[in-house]
């Protein structure tokens, strides 16, 4: 698989060493080639962000092997059970660093190797005896409901497919600039450098994330055109009253990764508006490699809300209450994907690699939603967040929506009661928030535990971690 | 106190530092600490200290703690 278009570019913001066409090509041949001296099996690539781990990832896909991109900040516990429970065939980017990196011990069948190219490297002694399917490229790790870390496994074709829709409705061409604004072991992350190689557009690699003096550099000198945000950067942006007038040459920001209040994105739209730009809220899930739907920037303001219509060979349908789907507008339900780029399936052992499509391009996303008449999806929360206050089944989500005046707020199911957590409140606000709870839902004040937090717990990517939230109650 | 340590206090607070921490020679993203979530409730701690706004280039400057002892000289916080 060739992810790299010709005319794709790299720059290193740190060196400003500029990598592009036969260069990069050779480049990414020879991290390829380096590949080959190894087992057959799976490549795990921790990866930072860096221009090796962009090399590293974009070599193993051209050497045909299934790449994992784990997070260098990983436990070192949690990366002994992946390779323990998958056995790759060679751990890469052991010299991926960033506060926390810890790559603990070398696992009893690996050997060091100090390769040329891909610098310090586990390699497996012998060959794993399950082989991954050879429809496999990318595996991506994810929590899921149970709490236990495993692989979402993305097909070739899924990866591809992706990259093109997005590049194809952001209208990424060879001149756009995206610097690498989060983790590439992240799905977002790894889609933004996804679909603008594959359209030849530039990437900035460029590490520090918005609140970094150097990436803002970076934005500047190099002409950056996009930028791509989680809920949580744009409401720091929000925050520190960022403005994009100070970098023309912005045109394109991009928001998924949950819900970012209507106000911000209100906030964020008629500010990059001004300097003839545009806002896009887009929804996706690592499962759908990872991108869905995207909302057109001219659907702002009328639309806010919601997150726009399938991405193109995408669609949507939703699992009505009486178990039948449909596409009518306004039935709500769970939303029901299909398109190329849904996932062949999880992985939580070696075993799970060698199998086949099990989704047959359909995904049951968990989101609770609606249908417009043009097809544009509205979110309604998780299916399965549900709290019980005094027996009676409340919709977390709905009271997250109606304290998220408060500021950034997460309600979490309690013993009969529901406990919401509201970043940066005072015990007054807090107080007064569990009576109109109570009012609204008209369920006693005694049902909802309101506690103020210094700041709201997050999980690597920027997501909200409700496990650790749920430990507390 | 001096700027110094009253600045030195706001950092272990905020940051929930452990102690022994060598806090003057502290940079961003130099411990697991001082994330994007710490810089944010650094800044509202440093704004609640001393009386002062930190406006956008103020906050993305602040890439250490020197950088901030030197932020605050400027904006004219008693020593």
């Amino acid at each position: 698989m060739n992810l790299v278009a010709p005319s794709a570019r790299l720059i290193d913001a740190a060196t400003g060493a500029v990598l592009g066409g036969a260069g990069l090509a050779a480049e990414v041949g020879r991290h390829a080639a380096a590949y080959a001296g190894f087992p057959p099996g799976v490549v795990f690539a921790r990866s930072g962000t860096s221009v090796p781990a962009v090399l590293r990832y974009a070599g193993a896909l051209r050497a045909q092997r299934p790449v994992a991109l784990l997070d260098p900040a990983l436990d070192p516990a949690v990366l002994a059970d992946f390779v323990r429970r998958f056995s790759p065939a060679v751990v890469v980017g052991l010299a991926e660093g960033g506060a926390g990196a810890d790559t603990g011990e070398r696992p009893g069948d690996y050997r060091a190797v100090d390769d040329e190219v891909l610098g310090p490297v586990w390699v497996r002694e012998r060959a794993c005896a399950d082989q991954p399917h050879p429809d496999l490229a990318v595996l991506l790790a994810t929590s899921g409901s149970t709490g236990d870390p495993k692989f979402v496994r993305l097909s070739r074709a899924a990866v591809e497919s992706n990259a093109a829709a997005i590049a194809r409705v952001l209208a990424i061409g060879p001149d756009e600039v995206a610097p690498t604004s989060l983790p590439l072991y992240y799905s977002f992350g790894m889609s933004v450098l996804n679909s603008h190689l594959a359209a030849g557009a530039t990437v900035l690699v460029v590490d520090g994330g918005v609140l970094a003096r150097e990436f803002w550099q970076a934005v500047s000198a190099y002409g950056a055109t996009s930028l791509a945000g989680v809920p949580h950067n744009y409401e720091m942006l929000h925050r520190i009253r960022w403005s994009p007038a100070k970098y023309p040459t912005l045109r394109t920001l991009t928001q998924a990764g949950g819900k970012l209040r209507d106000e911000t994105i209100l906030a964020f739209h008629a500010r990059i508006a001004e300097t003839g730009g545009r806002f896009h809220v887009m929804w996706g899930c690592t499962e759908a490699a990872p991108r869905m739907s995207t909302l057109p920037a001219d659907a702002l303001p009328d639309r806010v809300g919601s997150v726009g219509p399938a991405l193109p060979g995408g669609s949507f349908t939703v699992l009505g209450p009486d178990g039948a789907e449909t596409d009518r507008p306004g039935v709500v339900g769970e939303l029901v994907y299909r398109g190329p780029n849904v996932m062949m399936g999880y992985a939580e052992s070696a075993a799970d690699l060698t199998r086949g499509d099990e989704q047959g391009g359909v995904l049951r996303t968990g989101d609770l939603g609606c249908l417009d008449a043009d097809g544009f999806v509205w979110l309604r929360g998780r299916l399965k967040r549900f709290g019980k206050v005094f027996g009676i089944r409340v919709n977390l989500h709905d009271i997250e929506e109606l304290a998220r005046d408060q500021g950034p707020v997460v309600a979490v199911s309690g013993p009969d009661r529901v406990v919401v957590f509201v970043e940066g409140g005072t015990d007054d606000g807090a107080r007064a928030l569990a009576g109109r709870l109570a009012e609204r839902l008209r369920l006693h004040r005694s049902g909802f535990d309101v506690r103020t937090v210094e700041r709201l717990p997050q999980l690597p990517n920027g997501k909200i971690d409700y496990r650790s939230l749920e430990a507390l109650v | 106190m001096s700027l110094t340590d009253r600045l030195h206090g706001v950092f272990v607070d905020a940051l929930e530092l452990p102690e022994g921490t060598d806090v003057e020679n502290l940079t961003y993203r130099g411990i697991e600490q001082w994330d994007s979530l710490g810089h944010m409730t650094l800044v509202a701690a440093i704004e609640d200290e001393f009386d002062v706004q930190l406006d956008t280039e103020q906050v993305i400057d602040m890439s250490s703690f020197k950088v901030a002892l030197d932020m605050l000289r400027g904006l004219s916080v008693d020593e």
